[in-house]
């Protein structure tokens, strides 16, 4: 990347300050009525050169609608966006040309065709030189691991071949910036693994990536800063180690058992010196974390609120990343 | 990173639809037996007609169904991209979107001329109908200019779909007046005077008039040039849908600009 780049502008890679989106909708026929949906809510943050920074979010927080406003896809209903140093808004061709953009999911492929047709095809709309295009499509392929399949129609495809072709497309432009929009969700854990993996080399050749995702543990493996967002508002914006101080003065007890119910789950939640809970009901088992300031005092409550389930087994853990996560989206 | 070249990005998004269209063996269906249906039973029932009876049963038989297949498939072509999942891929790119769907539309106009040609074939092969084409040149270069006239105006169609998905009811409900409106099926004088604008400014209308002219010398008296040599009317004839093309694709331009920040706006495009 040229010096002029970074010394654009503020001289940050990505900008976004007090983002707003409103989405308006209409409902019925005859009697038409429109209403407004607040998707981002006074959005602001910035990213360095060569950072990877994280957002993380419950469905529908607004981390996809940030990412659409930031990738030019959106005009924020107010305030202003800006990529190298360029307007989103206005600067239109100037940031499509240098970013990549990876969204999730096993769409945006054209799965009649070739892994190489779909990537000349976009090399092709992203103006990659003739001359580059079919060197630059073998290494990726070759990057991707895909060589040997490059020729067969991406239909045949896996779920881990479908995702590795999606991150050889986002980087068909050798892109300054890459968005990745929960690159790794419904992947199984082999998958997720190689897709962080590339991730990681992706920061290690200098790349700036925006990454928002489901998961705190990737977010606390990759991230140097994470923004957490709530109903279309960032709750807290820090490194993962400094997200965990929201929850230092907390322990996670942890209960594996059989038989507890969404019912014993609100009575957790009742409790004063209960600051989050998050349950995985399962058939087989299910799992409950409770954060508490309390630790192994509340052991004794928790056997009573249980007494007509099953108990296998009860721990005391320190807070994670996803236990701070729970905490910033429940209070 | 150099901008994409428009004629690259128009040739790319054309090989990608023929691919897919070779790809998907479904396009027999209205391009192959549909045709071949429609011209069986037209020809069956008219058998014993006389007059320029090749000109508007089977000619305008096929204009149909190619204009159908190519203005329908060129409006939907961002329908296409959002089935496939593609929308967003495609419109985060540097490339313009109208120069995508510019190389799909003709994509879509090439395989619209495979309507064209079975009903040819059924016609002069199966039944023993006398075209005569007497300019077989003339009427090829009309036939291709005027399938990149529909496709012209399928772009405006198009930016249509960048807004809504329910623009499938726009084309769908202006095809058949347009099949009527160009003269395809019978000539424009039996329409009433008032519509005449309305066929004038339709490139098709013009291109439907060259390829008559190319199929059948005496059609020129009919033609919007009569008193001219055959000649001298095609050449007419291509030079008005021409300007009228290029003011399809002036006004798709300006349209795709309005519509894309719109879409932009509204996130019609995109699934937020």
């Amino acid at each position: 990347m040229a010096e002029s780049d970074r010394n654009r502008g503020s001289g940050k890679a990505i900008v976004a300050e007090h983002l707003f989106k409103v989405f308006n909708t209409t409902k019925g026929i005859l009697r038409r009525t429109k209403t407004q949906v607040v998707a981002v809510k006074d959005v602001s943050f910035e990213v360095d050169y060569g950072e990877l920074f994280g957002v993380v979010g419950p469905n529908g927080a607004g981390k996809t609608t940030t990412i659409k406003m930031l990738t030019t896809m959106l005009i924020p209903t107010s305030g202003k966006a800006t990529v190298l140093g360029y307007d989103c808004e206005k600067d239109v061709t100037r940031v499509r040309e240098r970013i990549g953009i990876v969204l999730g999911g096993e769409r945006g492929l054209y799965t009649r065709v070739s892994a190489v047709d779909n990537l000349n095809y976009f090399a092709d709309l992203y103006g990659v030189p003739a001359n580059i295009r079919d060197k630059r499509v073998k290494e990726l392929l070759d990057f991707m691991g895909l060589t040997d399949r490059a020729r067969d129609r991406v239909e045949t495809y896996s779920k881990g071949m479908r995702q590795r072709l999606h991150l050889a497309r986002g980087l068909i432009n050798d892109p300054d910036i890459i968005f990745l929009d929960e690159p790794t969700v419904g992947l199984d854990p082999e998958i997720s693994i190689e897709t962080r993996r590339m991730i990681k080399e992706l920061i290690e050749k200098g790349k700036t990536i925006l990454l928002t995702t489901h998961y705190m543990f990737e977010a606390d493996e990759l991230c140097k800063r994470v923004a957490v967002i709530r109903n279309g508002e960032i709750v807290a914006l820090d490194s993962p180690s400094g997200l965990k101080k929201y929850v230092r003065d907390t322990s996670v007890v942890e209960v594996v058992g059989y038989g507890i119910t969404e019912k014993e789950v609100a009575r957790f939640k009742e409790i004063q010196d209960v600051v989050s809970v998050s349950a995985d009901l399962g058939e087989d088992k299910q799992v409950l974390k409770l954060q508490t300031p309390k630790g192994s005092e509340i052991i004794g409550e928790v056997q009573q609120i249980l007494k007509n389930s099953r108990i296998y087994d009860i721990k005391i853990k320190e807070p994670t990343l996803e236990d701070a996560y729970l905490r910033l989206i429940e209070s | 990173m150099s901008m994409p070249d428009p004629f690259r990005v128009v040739y790319s998004a054309f090989r990608m639809a023929m691919l897919h269209w070779m790809a998907d063996p479904q396009w027999v269906i209205p391009n192959i037996i549909a045709p071949f249906v429609f011209t069986t039973v037209a020809l069956t029932l008219f058998k014993d007609a006389t007059g320029p009876f090749g000109l508007y049963a089977v000619l305008g038989g096929g204009m149909m169904g190619m204009w159908g297949n190519t203005i329908y498939s060129s409006g939907f072509a961002i329908e296409f991209e959002r089935w496939q999942g593609t929308l967003e891929e495609v419109i985060a790119a540097p490339s313009k979107l109208i120069h995508v769907i510019t190389g799909r539309a003709v994509s879509n106009a090439l395989f619209g001329l495979t309507n064209m040609i079975a009903i040819l074939v059924i016609a002069v092969g199966g039944f023993r109908v006398s075209l005569g084409i007497t300019d077989p040149l003339m009427f090829a270069v009309s036939l291709l200019l005027t399938l990149l006239s529909v496709s012209a105006l399928g772009l405006i169609f198009a930016s249509a779909f960048i807004l809504s998905r329910s623009a499938q009811v726009l084309t769908n409900g202006l095809e058949t007046p347009l099949y009527i409106v160009s003269g395809s099926m019978f000539p424009i004088a039996l329409l009433p005077f008032w519509i005449h604008p309305a066929a004038y400014i339709l490139g098709p209308t013009w291109g439907v008039d060259a390829i008559r002219l190319a199929t059948s010398a005496d059609y020129v008296s009919q033609s919007f040039w009569a008193g001219m040599s055959p000649g001298m009317a095609i050449f007419l004839d291509l030079t008005v849908m021409v300007l009228i093309t290029l003011a399809y694709v002036a006004i798709a331009t300006v349209l795709f600009k309005l519509v894309e920040r719109r879409a932009r706006v509204t996130g019609s495009m995109v699934q937020a």
